[in-house]
Formats: C-alpha cells, structure tokens, sequence
C-alpha cells in the first residue's frame, strides 16, 4: 500500500450544485420577480415567496437595476460597533474572540428597510427546506436575510439549514464577518454565491491590484463560472484571488438589466456540460491527486486552457498556491476540536481520582484533608490527574463559551453531566491548594472560571429541586457533595472560629464572625435535608470535624451567647450525624 | 474451450455466458406463459440454467415514488440482508422484489426445481436481461440464504453447488446496505453484470421516476417492442435524448455526491444542498464487465468505483454527439450478443483493480499501465472519473488500515479482559462475591482497578462501534468470526460492570430503565453480531444474557412499588431463562452465591412461588460453596 493520497473535491461538488437543479429552481423564482410590473413608488426592495414541492423559495430584488459605478460609489462599511444599539439583529454574530465585525453600508440599509416585514417572511417557512435568493444587490439582501435566520431557526438538524444562492452579488462585509460566518462550518455551508467570470458586480469592492489585502472579505462558497464549466471553492484568500484572475471584461456584460438573462443562459449551459467530459490534459505525469483536482477546476473557470503545453509561471503560481490554501483549509476543517474522542480518557481520569477518595475515605481523613495535608506518593499521582483534567475541561469551557449562544447551548448540555461530576470531584482539590497557601476568601478571589461557568450552566438546565427521594437519602455515601465550594465555607469558618478566639481581633471581626459562623450553620443544614453533601465530611479527621470541636469550644466558652443552641450544633453534640450516611436522617 | 478469468479465482466458460444470453433474451418473449424459464443439459456436469424475463411498465420499475424502493422484511426469506450492528434492514426494488416474491416463489414448480438440482448436485446458474437480471439477483440471493449460508467453510473456487448469476444490462437493485450485505457474506462474488458502455437500463433507477415520467413511456415501449422483434423498433430522437439527458443528469448528482464523499469533502454546503434533492439510493454490488464497444471487457468490483463508471463511461464528449449517443444508450441494450461474440474471440480483458495505478492523464504511454489506460480511453475516462477511481480505491484503502489498527487493540483487550476474568472474579469470590455485586459495592482497590479497565475497553470499542456507524470498516468486519467471539466474551465479561455501575449511580432515576435508556451501543452490536453468526441455531434477540442483572434490578424495583402479583409474568420468564443460561454455561453461576444481588432477590420472593419455581432447585443446591 503506497502512501494515502489526497483529493480536492471541488470539481464534484461544482458538478453536484449545477446537477442538482438548486440553481436553475432559485434563477426562475428571481426571473418571476423581475418580470412582475413594477408601481411608480414601488418599496426599493421587492420580494416573492414561490412554494415548490421541494422547497420553498424567497427570492429579493432591488431597485434600481445598479451597474458597476452604482456599487462602487457606495463601498462604505459600517461597524458592529455602530450596530449595536440602532439596528441589534445581528449582534448574536459578535463573540468573545471575535467581536467587531463591518457589514456594506448600502446592503444593510436595504435590509433595513424591510425590517418590518421580516415576522411575515419567516412564517411562510414550514417544514420544507428554504431557499433564499437574489441577484446583484438583491443576493446581498438575501444573504443578510439568511443570516439574521440562523439565529431564529434550529440549525442542529440538516433538514432545517437554509439555502442561500446569490447570483453575481457584491460582497457583503470584512473580514470580521467572514471571521465570524466560517467559524461554524454549519452556517458558512449556507452560502453559495454565483459569479460569472465576465460580472464585474461582484468583483467592484476588490482592490484589482491586491486582491489578498481587500478590506471586503467573502464567506460561504463561491461557484465560479465560465463557459468551459464551473468550479467551486471555499478559501477566502482563493475566492478574492480566483475572482480577479477570471475576470474578463466584455461589452455585453455591462447592462445592468441584461445580467439576470446572461446568469440563466449560462447556468442553462452548465445544466448540458456535467454531462459532458471534462477535458483537462496533465501536462506532468506524475501530477498527485490533489493539484489534478485544483488543475481541472482552474481549467473550467478558463484559467488553465486545455491542450495546453506551456504553461507561464502566473498560472502555476496560481495553481500552487490555491492547491496550497485548499489544503490547508481541509487540513484545519479536519482537525477541529472533537471533545467526544477525549471524553472517556477524561473519564479514566477521573475513576482514578475516586479511587484515591475512597482510599482516604477509609483511613478516616477523606480525600480533601489528605490532598491538603500531602504525605504519600500517590498524591503525586492525584496531581497529575487534576492537571489532566482541568486542562481537558478549560480548553472545553473555553470551546463552548467562544460559541454564540444557541450553538453553545447545546454543546453545553451534552458535557454538563461529566462536567459536573468534574467540577463536584476536582474544585475541592484546587481549594486545598489555595488554603494551603494561607490565601483567603477563594470564592470571590481564587476561583477559576472554568469552575464558575460549569456551576452556572447547570443553574440554567437544572430543574426546581424537590425533596430528596428515598434511594438518593439511602446511597448519599456515594455521591459527592453538590457544591463543589463546601470546603471553602469550611476554610472560612475555620477562620472565623480563629478570629473569634483570638485576642487581637477587633470588635467588628468579632460580630462579623460571629455572623459568618451562623450563616455557615445554615449552609450546612440545609445541605443535609437536601442530602446534598457527602458524608465524608464526619469523618474524624476532617477539616469540617476540626471546625466542629473549635466552634464547640467557642460555644463552650459563652462566646457565641449564653446557652447557645442551634439545630446543627445539636446533630452534632448528640452525634446523630451518624445516621445521615445511610439515609436514616431527618431533619425538621 | 475459452473461458473468461475474473480473477480470485473464478472462471466461467465463455460459451456458457453466451448461452446464458441468449436464454435470457428468449426469456422476455416467453414471459406472458410462464415467469422463468429451466434449462438442463445431458451432461451432468453442464449447469442448470433458470433465466428469468424482463419487464417493461412504469409500475413494474417505480412502485411508489421517487425511486421505487423498500425495506426489505423478510427475515424468513432474507434473513441477511441487512446491516447488523447499526440494526437497518436493507432497501430493495419494490416492484423487482414483489415480482420474485409472487411470480417466481408463488410459482411451487420453482422451489421444486431447484432442490432437484442441488439434489442432483448440479451447479445453477440464474440469468436474466434487463430487468430479469434483477429477478435473477433475487433469486440467487434467496438460493444463498437457504442453501449456502455463511457457515460453510469458505470456499474460494466455484463448487458445483455453489451458483452462479450472470446478468446483462441489469438495472440497479439495492442500496448500499443491499451492496454491504452481499460483501459482507462473501456472496457478492457469485454476481456478474455484463454493461455496455452506454447502455442506459443499468443507470436509469438513479433518476427519480418525477423527472423521467414524461419519456418513460415511450422508451419502455420501445424497449419492449425490441424485446420481442429485434429489427423492427425505432424511437423519436427528440425523446431519445431528453431521456438519456436527464438520467445522465440525475446520474451526475448521485455520482458527485457519493465522489465527494469519497474523497473526504469538508464542505458542509454539500449537506445543505442534499437536502433539496431526492439522491437515488441504489448502489452496485458483485463482479461488473464494462464492454468498450471494441471488444474490450473492462472488470471491477469495488462497489463505489464502478458506480462512478456508471456515470462516466457513458459520459459525451460534445455536446453534438447528444442524439447519437442517446440513440446507442437505447440499442445498446440489445446489442450484448454480438459484443460478446467479439470479446470472447479477443478475451481482452483489463482488471481495473486493485485500482493501484489509474493514471490520471488519458495519454499516458509508460508501458506498466499502457494497457490500463488503453482500457480507460476506450470507456472514455476523463481525469476527473479517473481521479474518482483513486477516490472509490483509497477509500477501501482507509477501511483496510482502519481494520488493522483495531487489529493490533486486539492485544490490549485481552490484557484488560484476563484481568477481569482472573484477578477480579478470584478476588470477589475471596469475599462472596460475584463480579456484578464486587463492582456494584466498589469497596477495594481491585474494584477500581477494573472500574479502569472497564472504561479504557469501552474507549477501544466504542471506537470500533463508530467505524461501523459510518461504514468504515471493511463490509466483511462483522461476519469475522474471531471479533464474533471476542465480542461476545467482552459482552458477558464486562456489560454485567457498567449495569452495575448504572444502578449504583442511580442512573436509572434521572433517565430511564438501563435496557431502554442507558445500555451503551457496543453491547447492542456485539449481541447482534452473535445472534447473525448463529442465526441458523438461535432466534433473534436471544442471546440477551449479558442484561441478566439489568432484568433483576429492574423486577426488584418493580416488585417492590407493585409488588410481586403484577410482576409474576415476567418473573417467570426471567426464571425461564435463567435455567437456560446456567444450564449452558452462558451465565456465570457465581449469580447464585449467598450475597448476590439476585439471591437477594429470590430470598423476597413470596414462599408459595419459591416452591414451584423452576430453579427453586438451582438455588438451594449450589448453597454457599462457589
């Protein structure tokens, strides 16, 4: 077996756009349009809702028919940031990475404009899959149409994607906004964009010059066309350079009312040639699969001419470097972040640090205080474990938060079961670590974010509590405790006990201690009716037992008031504590 | 005697395929008296032949839109067709299968015939033209399941009795489930399918019948008219081509879209998109001979290359040859016999495969490949059919590698497998304890230890359940004997572990009972990898004896909020199984010590029951001596 090679597979999805008939469906529904009798005052966008029984379609055009000088005219961006407050439909594209991003001024105000009709357009979309569509300046309204879409409608089933199609469109924002479309490979494959190589419309806001530094950026796919055939590609940096190098200025090309007759002549072309051979000739024998793919595609856009036996460096150059940028482009799409893979590593992890809470368990100090307080080799280990895992789950809170919203969520959920066994299993590693360094308050001053993000995604899933049943009161030794910050009230109360006995504390330490212990008492009963904390915490070497006997001194000692009684202080003078790790527990 | 080689070890006398042909043909004009045909010779060593007759209707081809097809649910007839582990049922021609169902199986003469001939110890060979050769298929396939099902030791040479189906012109049959299942069987080498280069009836079923309706009619009386007299049937050019052009375009879709798959497109638009079109289903399966026209015989057999050469063999050069071409796509389909005749006098034959050394540019001349590329121009590949040739190869390549890195897991399975099968069963029976109840308990080391190894196993298999979900394993991978096995052992082994785990975690009150909700999909699959191997011995869903202690715990959850009257039915149908199981060593009796689980269990049950249960024997016996 020879090494494994590799296929650019744009030839075939251009074969597979044009044969499958999306083109010519969406072309007729924009021809309908422009064929309607126009009103003196007609609204400068126009719209027209065709239902197929495919599909349906919503095809836009705008008014007036613009040429070259139109667009040109009016290359102005206007900022995310400009966005924010007066037009906030697409403030949902702004991430954390990635939050400034720049839309085509004259688009967006199109857009605008029929701002009010949007409610009604989406209604007419049911069930069946939607096409949204336009030509020039009316496939840029379609395309900020699609994407103020991808945030009402539920993108986690293929069925229910959108399909934009815009013919010889300009584009429609910078490279922000290619940033913030191409990250989610779901909402870039809603893009299709078809330009033929003699539409100057779609080339006016490159610079011809420097294509690659161009303030406009494209997103989705291009489907470029000439008359030898077609060709698809997804590369940004490849669209600006292919759609520059394939123009080919002509005479008949630059009536702006002609366009939408020469689009479906040519796709109609197109329809005749995926029947037909394709006819590139490889110059060098040895060529590897891929740059064959890349040759045939730039000898359908009448880049490369067939037969052709000398090639002048430009072309190779241009066959190098868009072999180079589709490849890397591959090479990134399949290398995305997949947490599934790593989940069950994670949970190996993981059965290795409950072995070594249930060793302490049975020594009588648990896991926490041991961790605290290191003294054998297999807290080493335990430190490498943590470290793996909290890489792990940082990188997967990182992950979830760099998604919008909707996005996010459901990624969210899918982890959130072993995310919060993590966090229940490992904080109170990291809360030893902090109050073994003398640190304090680590709730509001040590705690990492990933811990908080993790706590606060599950607020948002979980149900209202309810009383514990009867099999979670009786297996409660197994779970672990739900507040994965119990043990810094504990350190805290600990402190507080110190304060209080202390002679050097002020007066106001000493009320505010006093107040602090209360509350803790709190904290900690209501934990126990919910069986929400683990048993181990009674256990006789553990921090919270040590908490136990030096507040029982301070109670002893009058401190707290004459004749102190509390719930909690009772459990634990008369020791019925002992009865909560087998269910037997109930509290008043 | 000339005989043609297809390679791995098959050969067939040319002078049979010929005659085969020209049964098949005489089969159509028979067809009104009686569905097929037999032919037996003198010689007791010459084959037997049933050929079967075409059909020319639109519902004899569509029954129901857009592409005709159904699940095939016949688990009686075709208890294999279908995939195992993801548990789907193979898709079929509606009509194509009704037809064999009704006329030929319905037909008693047929059965008859055919077990006199494997009496006889003859060789059957089944034939058919057009859409015969589906029949043909059909039949070949419900001879297989009944006569030569899997466990019979692989036999790679022809045996008289293992049949043969020889078909020409050949319209597609099944889908890709269809084409895996043959594969995966080793069946699909008894199939070969004559195609000319531009014959349309083999490409017409990946158009859907909405965008042929129009021309249908018309060829199909042609095509019928000619089935009967030869020379006196013409057709309007003008629907001629309309015909060929539109099944060539909806070929386009079908065929760039599984392209890109190959080819491991990253594309998500290629998903949008799909959305938008019906994409037909079918795909190719057995040994196809690609005729060039000029006496050329072109074989492959991977399944996903010569679906592309479906499409690119009869592709046009300019668009002027259009009515020329669309007219020879039509008489191609009558013209095998005198294409035969010159191949055979020539036996020219190219292997395409293994695929190794397509060269991508029409003129290359290096003498290694010059008669490939010869083959190639004759089929009129351009380089981007003949880059979706090295696509189809290199993607059965990525399967083969995928088998052999899960290959070498195999050793690491064991490791973590005899750990559990040694050192922690010996070390719960040191306590009483059998594995289910040691691991539900989790008190020792050792119960962590195999905490770990349960988990670093399910890593390797879920792995291997994934490949499977996206069919990237070899088609055969679930029929290998060795994983079988290794499968079941693990199932038993280990599933008791995670059942154990999930009541321990009380899994079952956030989600749902572990049978319906939680048993992981790698226990799903390797039970029914088992239950296919021996399909012949034990029922479907019968081997479920990995699920014991789920069963338990879930009756004695149930007992305990119903109490035991409600339950009683299925109490005895565990009790049932439970005999079966221990008497033939499929459960571990280590489920009857004192401190299990299911003792436990049994102890709760109301005394009147115990006496009369079936297995109140098994549980005083065994008593507390392991």
């Amino acid at each position: 077996m020879g090494p494994s090679q590799t296929f650019s597979s744009g030839p075939e999805l251009a074969s597979f756009l044009v044969s499958s008939g999306v083109l010519t469906q969406s072309l007729a529904t924009v021809h309908d349009l422009q064929g309607e009798i126009i009103n003196q005052n007609e609204h400068p966008v126009r719209h027209k809702v065709s239902q197929q029984p495919n599909c349906t379609i919503i095809a836009f055009s705008t008014l007036p028919a613009c040429g070259k000088d139109y667009i040109q005219q009016r290359g102005d961006l206007v900022s995310s940031s400009t966005l924010k407050k007066s037009f906030p439909l697409f403030n949902f594209l702004s991430t954390k990475t990635n939050p400034d991003f720049s839309i085509n001024k004259a688009a967006l105000e199109l857009f605008a404009s029929i701002r009010d009709r949007l409610p009604t357009l989406k209604s007419q979309i049911d069930s069946k899959p939607v096409i949204i569509t336009g030509n020039s300046l009316g496939g840029s309204v379609a395309s900020l149409f699609t994407l103020w879409l991808l945030e009402k409608i539920n993108l986690s089933s293929t069925k229910t994607r959108p399909l934009c199609i815009t013919f010889g469109s300009p584009l429609v924002g910078d490279d922000g906004l290619q940033e913030a479309i191409s990250k989610y490979p779901t909402w870039n494959s809603c893009f299709l964009h078809v330009v033929s190589n003699q539409d100057p419309i779609p080339r006016v806001l490159i610079s011809p010059h420097n294509p690659i530094d161009s303030i406009y950026k494209p997103f989705g796919t291009f489907l470029l066309h000439s008359e030898l055939g077609c060709a698809c590609f997804e590369d940004s940096q490849s669209i600006l350079d292919l759609l520059t190098a394939t123009y080919s200025e002509g005479p008949e090309n630059q009536n702006p009312n002609q366009v939408l007759e020469f689009y479906e002549a040519l796709v109609q072309h197109l329809n005749h040639k995926v029947i037909c051979k394709d006819a590139t000739q490889l110059v060098k024998r040895n060529t590897k699969s891929f740059e064959a793919g890349i040759i045939t595609q730039l000898e359908a856009i009448g880049l490369v001419r067939p037969q052709q036996q000398q090639r002048n460096n430009g072309i190779d150059n241009l066959i190098t470097r868009t072999e180079r940028q589709e490849k890397k482009l591959v090479i990134l799409k399949r290398h995305v972040f997949d947490p599934s893979k790593k989940l069950n590593d994670m949970k190996i992890n993981m059965a290795y640090l409950e072995w070594y809470k249930k060793r302490f368990k049975d020594k009588g100090i648990g896991y926490y205080d041991s961790y605290k307080n290191p003294s054998n080799l297999s807290d080493l280990n335990v430190v490498r474990y943590k470290k793996i895992l909290t890489c792990y789950w940082e990188e997967m809170v990182d992950e979830a938060e760099k998604k919008p919203q909707k996005e996010g969520a459901s990624f969210r959920t899918r982890w959130l079961f072993a995310g919060t066994n993590y966090r229940r299993m490992c904080e109170p590693l990291d809360i030893a670590e902090y109050y073994n360094k003398g640190l304090k308050d680590y709730i509001n001053q040590g705690r990492p974010k990933h811990y908080k993000q993790l706590e606060q995604w599950l607020k948002e899933t979980e149900k209202p509590a309810s009383n514990p049943s009867q099999s979670k009161k009786q297996n409660v030794a197994y779970s672990l405790t739900e507040d994965s910050c119990f043990w810094a009230h504990v350190e805290e109360a600990r402190i507080s006990c110190e304060l209080l006995s202390s002679r050097e504390s002020s007066i106001g330490e000493k009320e505010s201690s006093k107040h602090n212990l209360v509350e803790f008492e709190n904290y900690v009963l209501s934990l126990m009716k919910n069986y929400a904390v683990s048993p181990e915490i009674f256990l006789p070497r553990s921090s919270f037992m040590l908490w136990w006997k030096e507040y029982e001194e301070i109670i002893r000692k009058g401190i707290m008031g004459a004749a102190y009684y509390s719930t909690l202080t009772d459990l634990m003078k008369s020791r019925s504590y002992q009865n909560y790790a087998t269910g037997g527990l109930e509290i008043p | 005697m000339a005989s043609l080689n297809l390679e791995e070890n098959i050969e067939i006398d040319t002078e049979l395929i010929k005659k085969a042909y020209s049964l098949a043909v005489k089969a159509h004009s028979k067809s009104s008296e009686k569905a097929y045909n037999v032919e037996g010779s003198r010689r007791s060593s010459d084959p037997i032949i049933f050929s079967f007759s075409g059909c020319w209707s639109e519902n004899g081809w569509y029954d129901g839109e857009p592409f005709g097809v159904t699940e095939i649910n016949l688990p009686l007839l075709f208890p294999s067709l279908r995939s195992i582990g993801v548990n789907e049922n193979a898709l079929v021609n509606k009509a194509f299968l009704q037809r064999f169902v009704d006329k030929i199986l319905g037909n008693s003469n047929f059965d008859r015939e055919v077990q006199k001939a494997v009496k006889e110890n003859k060789q059957i060979l089944f034939t058919g033209h057009s859409s015969g050769g589906s029949i043909a298929n059909l039949a070949t396939i419900w001879f297989l399941e009944k006569y030569l099902r899997s466990d019979s030791p692989d036999n790679y040479k022809i045996s008289p009795s293992s049949p043969l189906c020889v078909t020409f012109g050949c319209p597609l049959t099944g889908n890709h489930i269809f084409s895996h299942t043959l594969r995966r069987e080793n069946w699909a080498r008894y199939f070969i399918h004559f195609v000319m280069r531009y014959d349309i009836v083999p490409r017409i079923l990946l158009a859907p019948i909405s965008s042929i309706k129009l021309e249908f009619q018309k060829v199909f009386e042609f095509l019928n008219a000619k089935s009967v007299n030869l020379a006196h049937a013409s057709i309007d050019t003008f629907d001629a081509s309309n015909f060929y052009m539109k099944v060539m375009k909806n070929a386009s879709s079908v065929v760039s879209h599984a392209a890109c798959n190959l080819m491991g497109n990253t594309n998500l638009l290629l998903e949008t998109v799909s959305n938008f079109i019906p994409l037909s289903p079918y795909k190719p399966f057995g040994t196809y001979v690609f005729c060039t026209g000029n006496g050329k015989l072109v074989i492959l057999r991977n399944p996903d290359a010569v679906l592309q050469l479906l499409f690119y063999s009869s592709q046009l050069c300019t668009e002027e040859e259009c009515a020329d071409i669309a007219q020879r796509s039509l008489q191609q389909h009558f013209g095998y016999e005198n294409e035969l005749q010159d191949s055979f006098q020539m036996l020219n034959e190219v292997y395409l495969e293994p695929l190794e050394q397509i060269p991508l540019s029409s003129d290359s001349t290096s003498s290694d490949i010059a008669t490939i590329n010869s083959a190639l121009n004759d089929l009129g590949l351009s380089t981007r059919a003949r880059l979706c040739l090295c696509a189809a190869r290199e993607l059965e390549k990525r399967k083969i590698g995928n088998k052999e890195s899960i290959d070498l897991k195999k050793p690491d399975i064991e490791r973590a497998m005899k750990f559990l099968e040694e050192d922690y069963q010996l070390n719960g029976r040191h306590r009483g304890l059998g594995c289910y109840d040691a691991f539900k308990l989790h008190e020792t080391p050792k119960d962590f230890e195999a905490n770990v190894k349960r988990l670093e196993l399910a890593g390797i298999w879920d792995e291997i359940i994934e490949m499977l979900k996206r069919y990237e394993l070899p088609d055969t991978f679930e029929g290998l004997i060795d994983w079988v096995l290794l499968g079941t052992r693990y199932r038993r082994l280990v599933e008791p572990l995670d059942i154990a785990n999930y009541y321990r975690h009380l899994k079952n009150e956030d989600t749902k009972a572990y049978m319906i909700r939680g048993r992981p999909k790698r226990y799903r699959f390797t039970q029914r990898w088992r239950e296919h191997a021996d399909r012949n011995k034990i029922p479907a869903e019968s081997s479920g004896e990995s699920c014991f202690w789920a069963e338990v715990e879930e009756l004695r959850i149930k007992i305990s909020s119903q109490g035991f009257e409600p339950i009683k039915k299925e109490v005895l149908q565990l009790e049932d199984q439970v005999l079966d199981w221990i008497n033939n060593n499929k459960l571990d009796r280590d489920v009857l010590l004192e401190k299990s689980t299911f003792k436990k269990w049994w102890e709760d049950l109301p005394r009147e029951h115990k006496l009369t249960s079936c297995i109140k024997d098994l549980m005083v016996v065994v008593g507390r001596s392991p």
